[in-house]
């Protein structure tokens, strides 16, 4: 009889741990990281008798969890991938966002200031239209300012979110780290596995890798070695190391994030850190922020510096000669933090030509393993290196020059020659009259109603004059120019032999000869018919030939080596974030189903079914039920036996 | 398979989420009526955008520079149809001046008529635009072109013709310097009235001074006729200039039109197909949810009692 009691006893503890876990399951059903838990039953040894082995009923193994390591570890790595390709793609899509808006982009401020240059070409003595044409240019650099101090501060989010995420990172490790010291004393103790306290840790290791590429190595009894990005150990067993943000050795504007091990830190690229938020936000920097800002900056540079030219070339309302439109800023430089600091290099670079410029930055390293060819001058944007045996050198339009100092090798300097123009450009003009609309060049014409067929060369540039140069030819033998005014002597050089008439005489007309006087020259060639007329003469207020070319600069290919227009360049642009955000767009879609297909995976082997629940419920209610009437059963049969003594 | 009651909520409410987020976009496509919200919509599309607005900006500012060049190229024939009237008064006078009959007293008057005519000349070779420039100077706007001397008037502009961009590829002369105009061929106009005017008034005294005045007045009234003809050519060349502009001008509206289609057709949301595609996501979301609904209504627990 007391076989039976005990085998009752056994299926109603049994029936009774079944339905608390079944309890357990249900309450945690959308516990996060929650892996539902089963009795693991097994029948009771069973005794030996004459008849044969008796059961003696059942005996739990224990409570254990469902979790599949395989699994986990998919969703840990689709995690990392999908939350860096989702955090750049959300990045970039800023950078789109901003440029989406065609109204406020750049393109209608150059096209303002383009069509305010054709007006001031049409009216050149005009004074509100030179004043406007000046607010125009006052616009186009206030335009490129905010579109530059909108990815400015785009730049310092990364900086700060890089802060952040570097923090969850080593609070994570800690608290890995905390767990895998109670699961191993947990472990130890009874030999039975902390399922809830492995759940946690599971779960803490997937919040994790959201934030930098996770792998887990488990160890001995129950302890995960945790390690980060390209394999760098962050727990190991209880000992914890840290990751920190520190200023980049080469741009002191951006944070980069470093590894601490015993006292030492080292910078990290964006190479050794793939996966999780983090490494979609070192790659959204170096691939795409630098590029998107060092694009504007070369448009802005390229724009600023050709139109300084050209303006250089004319002359202005007050008949001075064109100064700089703009203020264009030099390329930023900066010496490596490590560059040994007794020899102290210092360099500088300059912009050479404008439209040899690339958006790209530059690495100048002195590295005697190449001697003599020690200066190793590298294009960052797709590592193009070049070696030169001195300095100073001009690469892709731009110098380099040792200003002061010496190199020690390994010295290594980071210029940018596009990255902050955008920002430091300025108007270098606010008188009106100041603009170089009219042409520096004299204008040598024949007259338009000359019956001859002959022609005027223009002076060469640099030539003078006061006022107006007019010349009439007049046949005869010889036949005769006659010049008015004519107060100095002119020099007329024929087959390289000069002759000297004294003022107010005609000169005898050869075609082709040189004509020299006062402060200029030039030649007449042809056959002119008597009476027709040259007049050489300097600009005067409705001089509009500079402004005329100026304006055309607009249409002309001009960027990368005469290749682009301006706004071909910024369409460039605008397609390229375009093209990248759609990329990053379609791989974050397809990393988030990667990641959804690992989760329902591992949901589907380790989650929580309401309904199977229910079933267990009443599974195990009804084994209770049943255990319990089998008790009642035995305490019957045990009174029947009492009955016999009556 | 085996699924856990959160991966049928959670993929419930992903899938939920995916529909409202395309709804999202069709409704802005619909509402804003712009097909391309960000460069990443179609790439290849914002950047034929861009480049479009900005040649139709630059051939809108060549619409503008064409009005400028009209307007400049009106006043200059205006003032060109006043001095040809000018000039062929002068010629009757002249004309007048060959009378044999004439006496020195009438030929001086006829002599005050010339010099008065020369003076509203000089006027109108010096007259300014509606912005004050001289018309006739050249690049030397501000410099009072024609100067009046004894024997007729100097000229102080330059021979520069002042160019305006009126298209992409062209650039139309908007002035004619006043030394092309009335100092052409060698023949000065204020030069030969000025003789003139001398030669009616010297008294005709003999022979001698007959056959001066005689020769002086032929030649003259050839010189005249050189200058109202090269007057003439000038106004011909402002005349198809100012037709070259309206030919320019429908050229340039044909183009506005086709950049604005093009634009449109880039740009702009499809309502046919955006709104086919918006009923379309109605009724899948309306299923998706009703499914959802459905499904998560079912449970066992309900049936224990």
């Amino acid at each position: 009889m007391a076989d039976i009691l005990s085998i009752g006893k056994s299926a109603l503890s049994a029936a009774q741990l079944g339905l608390s876990t079944t309890g357990h399951n249900i309450a945690n059903a959308a516990t996060p990281g929650y892996s539902r838990q089963v009795v693991v039953q097994a029948a009771a040894k069973a005794q030996a008798s004459g008849n044969g082995f008796i059961g003696q009923g059942t005996e739990i193994a224990g409570i254990s969890r469902t979790f599949n390591e395989i699994l986990a570890k998919q969703v840990v790595s689709s995690q990392a991938s999908s939350a860096s390709s989702a955090t750049y793609a959300s990045r970039l899509g800023t950078i789109n966002n901003m440029l989406s808006d065609s109204a406020a982009g750049l393109n209608p401020a150059m096209s303002d200031f383009f069509n305010s240059m054709s007006d001031l070409a049409a009216n050149p003595s005009d004074t509100p239209t030179r004043q406007s044409m000046l607010s125009y240019s006052q616009s186009l650099v206030n335009r490129f300012q905010s579109t530059n101090s909108r990815l400015n501060e785009i730049r310092n989010d990364v900086n700060t979110e890089l802060t952040a995420n570097v923090n969850l990172v080593n609070t994570y490790a800690k608290q890995i780290a905390s767990l895998n010291n109670a699961i191993e004393n947990a472990v130890s103790s009874d030999g039975n596995p902390p399922n809830d306290l492995m759940d946690q840790r599971d779960q803490l290791v997937t919040e994790l890798s959201k934030q930098i590429k996770t792998t887990v190595v488990p160890q001995g009894a129950g302890s995960y070695n945790i390690y980060v990005g390209n394999g760098l150990p962050m727990v190991i067993g209880k000992t914890l190391m840290s990751l920190t943000t520190e200023s980049s050795p080469t741009d002191p504007s951006q944070l980069e994030v470093s590894y601490q091990t015993s006292g030492k830190s080292t910078v990290l690229g964006a190479s050794s850190l793939p996966g999780g938020a983090i490494g979609g936000l070192l790659q959204f920097r170096s691939e795409s922020l630098d590029s998107v800002q060092n694009k504007v900056g070369q448009i802005a540079l390229v724009l600023a510096d050709t139109i300084n030219t050209q303006h250089k070339l004319g002359v202005d309302l007050n008949g001075n000669p064109g100064g700089n439109l703009f203020n264009i800023p030099s390329p930023s430089i900066t010496s490596n933090t490590n560059n040994n600091i007794i020899t102290n290099a210092v360099i500088s670079s300059q912009v050479v030509d404008s439209r040899a410029i690339t958006s790209s930055d530059y690495r100048l390293q002195y590295d005697t393993s190449n001697a003599p060819n020690s200066y190793k001058i590298t294009r960052l944007n797709d590592s193009t290196v070049q070696t030169f045996n001195s300095l100073p050198q001009t690469v892709d339009g731009l110098s380099f020059n040792l200003t002061s100092g010496s190199f020690t090798n390994g010295d290594d300097f980071v210029i940018r020659p596009t990255r902050n123009v955008a920002t430091n450009i300025s108007l270098a003009i606010t008188d009106g009259k100041k603009l170089a609309v009219g042409s520096a060049t004299l204008s040598a014409v024949p007259n338009t109603t000359n019956v001859g067929v002959a022609t005027i060369s223009t002076p060469p540039s640099g030539s003078t004059l006061t006022g107006t140069l007019g010349l009439t030819y007049a046949t005869g033998i010889p036949a005769t120019l006659t010049m008015s005014p004519s107060t100095q002597p002119v020099t007329v050089t024929v087959a390289g032999i000069p002759t000297v008439y004294p003022p107010g005489s005609p000169i005898t007309y050869t075609s082709g000869a040189t004509i020299a006087v006062g402060g200029l020259s030039f030649v007449i060639s042809g056959t002119p018919a008597d009476g027709d007329k040259f007049t050489i003469s300097s600009g005067g207020p409705g001089d509009n030939r500079n402004g005329l070319e100026l304006a055309n600069l607009q249409n002309q290919s001009i960027l990368n080596n005469n290749s682009t227009s301006y706004s071909s360049a910024y369409s460039e642009l605008v397609s390229g974030v375009g093209n990248k955000t759609r990329e990053m767009n379609i791989i974050s879609t397809a990393e988030a189903k990667v990641l959804e297909q690992a989760t329902t995976a591992m949901q589907s082997e380790s989650g929580v079914n309401l309904d199977e629940e229910a079933t267990n419920l009443l599974r195990y209610q009804q084994a209770y039920q049943a255990a319990g009437k089998m008790m009642q059963i035995a305490s019957q049969l045990f009174d029947t036996l009492l009955q016999l003594g009556r | 398979m085996r699924i856990s009651t959160n991966t049928i909520y959670q993929s419930g409410i992903t899938r939920i989420n995916n529909i409202q987020s395309d709804q999202a976009k069709l409704q802005e496509q619909i509402s804003t009526g712009r097909r391309i919200s960000s460069p990443s919509d179609d790439p290849i599309a914002a950047a034929r955008a861009i480049e479009i607005a900005s040649a139709q900006s630059s051939n809108a500012k060549f619409a503008d520079t064409r009005q400028t060049a009209q307007l400049k190229l009106n006043t200059l024939e205006s003032n060109l149809n006043s001095i040809t009237s000018l000039l062929i008064s002068t010629q009757s006078s002249l004309v007048a001046a060959g009378n044999g009959t004439l006496s020195d007293t009438e030929r001086s008057f006829l002599g005050s008529e010339l010099k008065s005519s020369m003076e509203a000349l000089l006027g109108l070779a010096n007259t300014k635009d509606a912005s004050g420039n001289y018309l006739y100077a050249g690049y030397k706007t501000n410099t009072v072109p024609f100067v009046a001397t004894a024997t007729g008037a100097d000229y102080m502009g330059d021979s520069n013709q002042q160019l305006l961009q009126v298209d992409s590829q062209r650039q139309m002369a908007i002035n004619s310097p006043g030394d092309n105009v009335f100092q052409a061929n060698g023949n000065d106009i204020f030069a030969s009235l000025s003789t003139m005017i001398t030669l009616l008034n010297t008294p005709i005294t003999d022979a001698t001074t007959q056959a001066n005045y005689n020769a002086g007045l032929a030649t003259t009234i050839d010189k005249m006729k050189d200058s109202v003809d090269n007057v003439l050519n000038v106004r011909t060349d402002v005349g198809q200039k100012l037709r070259e502009i309206d030919e320019l001008d429908t050229a340039g509206s044909d183009r506005e039109l086709q950049y604005s289609k093009t634009l449109s057709k880039i740009q702009d949301t499809d309502y046919a197909s955006a709104l086919s595609d918006f009923a379309k996501q109605q009724t899948i979301m309306e299923a998706a949810q009703k499914s959802f609904v459905q499904m998560t209504s079912l449970s066992l627990f309900s049936f224990i009692r």
